[in-house]
């Protein structure tokens, strides 16, 4: 049978879904938008229900895109005769407030099961809920007591809903009609809520007792949202963030790459030489190794997101930052995505789903891919290397350093830039809103935290994974490929040459694979755009480069080292200094300030990252957000990069 | 007096909220007519302000708060 979950935010309804299924969960969209829905399975006397948890809500009628799933599910579920029971989660300390929502799934003839969830907090708080009384007021629904956090109550919860299920007994128990109005129609939805709430209170004095507590006086929140240091705390509990995810993620990274090497290079014995060997060694498994070689940076960042949100201290931050974003079109919300982008824009994009309102969303992501990444970090350093001089700018500020964070600050500029003509463009289709609770700090809760990273990992790996194996294969294929008789005659003047001869086994192998690529059809792309790219100071091996970081942005450095590898006249120099020596036909040199800087600035706006496209598409349920990102970033690229060309 | 004009903790009754969204918003917060409220925080440079209605703590926008008629 479906059970539906329901409950106000923050009433530990997410922890009572993975209290009850576990990791006995799927991950999907509700029907037309990308609001996520949860579902899961459980037990109850060796019989599996589903277990199908909704967005958190105050009331059935929708105030954002997110609650009027919930509106329309119920509308759904007024129409159909198939037995349900509708579970609804009540935060003891804030009793009437949840038994609203209650009264209003109950009044519609649905069998309920109500939760009294975080008793030992309510405690605290000074209230005591007289279960027989409030039993003897709800006669037809069965009422477990519950501290899901710890577990406390579950065999309570499983009985009350056996019970329910068997049952299916509802009741209107307020004597309000049972009639759905419109989300629009506030009067109504007012006048409903007013009438509710006062059969609510006489019964919540019937069966709550107060005792007055002295309010905790939290001098945290005071620290947390100060003008200076608030600002300041959240600053460095981003950069511990970005610390922990560089490098504890490069560990497994390595390893994740390491273990595809071997497997590769086990496989590369075992099968017979030939097209499958190529494909499955050089295709297939460095396709898959470069899906998994996300899944650290992925796991890291939702762990620190998650633990920020379960702890409380996200909502603070949200409420800090808002006011800083709202000029740019977008919500206090926004600001944690665009700053995991600065690590890696998938989990960043991954990660705007807690935007409620769609347009905030939607410029969110959108300009997400603008921050630079950490993929982007070693073209950058291996560019400022070659082309900025190691110097002292002013006499303090190494020149250097100054130019890498000039490339961040241009990225973070430009997005802010986009996101402003993106509001002023893009119509509001829903309101705007920012009313919010901030939820009392409390001790993160770890299968919650778990369960977001396996359930991002997840999505991640089987949806945008998919996706980003295939066109891996394609680049694969394009760079291995190429006219069949024009590779052959290039190996062959290769062999010919002076230098071959005196070359060893090593250089040799290196020359063949540079002639080979070269000679593909990645090598035949690079070689049409060059008189496009020729502008922006580049030739065919940048354009080659450009062509094959598309998999990934680190890979420009792989490709100039492969093609560089035949070079006769650099001999057995560093990449570096192979770039430094690197001359044009005229004897002038190809990799100056101009061609390096406009270069950089290229990286800064490109969309080089096949995975944030197959991400970009998966959170807006299409490719045209994807596509229109790749065309505009790569005409803001261009010209910027052309007009880098032509100052420097 | 409308609610951003109260102080960090300072306490006030809430007597109109003149905007049907948020007045039926923050009815189903729990938050009715009549209600004592504190005010716990303030952002910085006129970002949101947070008040406490019950045991739950809520965040508004300023802009929004202006509506929020108090005594």
């Amino acid at each position: 049978m479906n059970i539906l979950l329901f409950g106000n935010p923050n009433c530990g309804k997410s922890t009572l879904f993975n209290l009850l299924t576990g990791l006995r969960q799927k991950v999907g969209n509700f029907p037309g938008v990308t609001v996520e829905k949860k579902t899961g399975t459980f037990s109850i006397h060796e019989i599996t229900h589903t277990l199908i948890d909704y967005p958190g809500v105050y009331s059935i009628y929708p105030k954002s895109q997110e609650e009027l799933v919930v509106y329309d599910a119920i509308k759904e579920l007024q129409s159909s005769a198939e037995p349900r029971v509708g579970v609804v989660v009540v935060d003891a300390s804030n009793f009437e407030r949840g038994l609203f929502l209650f009264s209003q799934l109950a009044d519609l003839d649905i069998p309920m099961v109500l939760v009294i969830n975080m008793i030992d907090l309510a405690g605290r708080n000074g209230i005591a809920i007289q279960l027989d009384a409030l039993k003897n007021e709800l006669k037809h629904t069965p009422i477990a007591v519950m501290n899901a956090r710890v577990g406390l109550g579950k065999n309570r919860l499983l009985d009350a809903l056996a019970q329910q299920i068997k049952e299916q007994k509802s009741e209107n128990y307020f004597g309000i009609n049972p009639t759905i109005f419109e989300p629009e129609a506030f009067e109504q939805q007012e006048a409903d809520a007013t009438k509710r709430q006062q059969s609510i209170r006489k019964l919540a004095e019937r069966v709550v007792v107060k005792k007055e507590v002295q309010a905790q006086k939290s001098k945290l929140d005071w620290w947390l949202t100060h003008p200076v240091f608030g600002y300041v705390i959240f600053a460095l509990i981003l950069l511990v963030i970005f610390q922990a995810v560089f490098t504890l993620s490069s560990y497994p990274m390595d390893g994740i790459e390491w273990v595809f090497q071997q497997i590769a290079m086990h496989f590369a014995a075992w099968v017979p030489e030939g097209v499958f060997q190529d494909l499955l060694c050089s295709g297939i498994l460095p396709g898959i190794s470069g899906v998994l070689v996300f899944i650290p940076q992925i796991g890291l960042l939702f762990f620190f997101i998650a633990l920020l949100e379960d702890s409380g201290y996200l909502a603070r931050a949200v409420f800090l930052m808002d006011r800083l974003v709202r000029p740019f079109g977008m919500n206090g919300r926004s600001v944690v995505p665009l700053l995991s982008s600065m690590a890696c824009a998938i989990p960043g994009i991954m990660a705007t789903r807690g935007i409620p309102n769609a347009k905030e969303r939607l410029i969110t992501l959108f300009v997400a891919p603008l921050m630079s990444c950490s993929a982007r970090i070693p073209v950058y350093t291996l560019l400022i290397s070659v082309v900025i001089p190691k110097q002292r700018f002013l006499g303090v500020v190494q020149l250097q350093g100054l130019v890498l964070f000039a490339l961040y600050l241009l990225g973070i500029i430009s997005a802010l830039g986009i996101a402003f003509v993106m509001h002023r463009m893009l119509k509001q289709t829903t309101r705007s809103i920012y009313i919010m609770e901030i939820p009392d700090f409390k001790p993160p809760h770890w299968r919650n935290i778990f369960s977001t990273i396996f359930e991002k990992i997840k999505v991640f790996t089987m949806e945008a994974g998919v996706i980003i194996l295939a066109l891996s294969i394609v680049i694969w294929a394009l760079s291995n490929y190429g006219p069949t008789e024009e590779r052959a005659n290039a190996v062959r003047e290769l062999k010919a040459e002076a230098t071959y001869a005196k070359a060893n086994a090593k250089e040799r192998n290196q020359s063949e694979a540079a002639v080979l690529l070269e000679h593909s059809y990645l090598g035949k792309f690079g070689k049409t755009i060059e008189p496009a790219i020729a502008p922006l100071g580049y030739d065919w091996k940048i354009g080659i480069a450009i062509g094959s970081s598309f998999l990934a942005r680190e890979v420009f450095v792989g490709t100039l080292s492969t093609i560089y590898a035949h070079d006769e006249a650099s001999g057995n120099f560093r990449l570096r200094e192979k770039l430094m020596r690197e001359m044009h036909p005229d004897g002038s040199k190809k990799f100056t300030l101009a061609s390096g800087v406009s270069l950089m600035v290229f990286y800064v706006f490109a969309l080089q990252c096949l995975s944030t496209m197959a991400v970009a598409r998966r959170e807006t349920g299409s490719w045209k957000i994807p596509i229109l990102q790749l065309v505009l970033y790569a005409t803001l690229a261009y010209t910027a990069a052309w007009c880098c060309f032509q100052i420097f | 007096m409308n609610l951003t004009l109260v102080p960090i903790s300072g306490k006030a009754k809430i007597k109109e909220i003149n905007h049907p969204f948020l007045r039926t918003k923050l009815l189903e917060m729990g938050v009715a007519l009549g209600n004592e409220v504190t005010v716990t925080m303030r952002a910085p440079f006129g970002g949101p302000i947070a008040f406490r209605c019950g045991n739950s703590n809520i965040s508004i926008r300023l802009e929004d708060a202006h509506h929020i008629l108090v005594n």
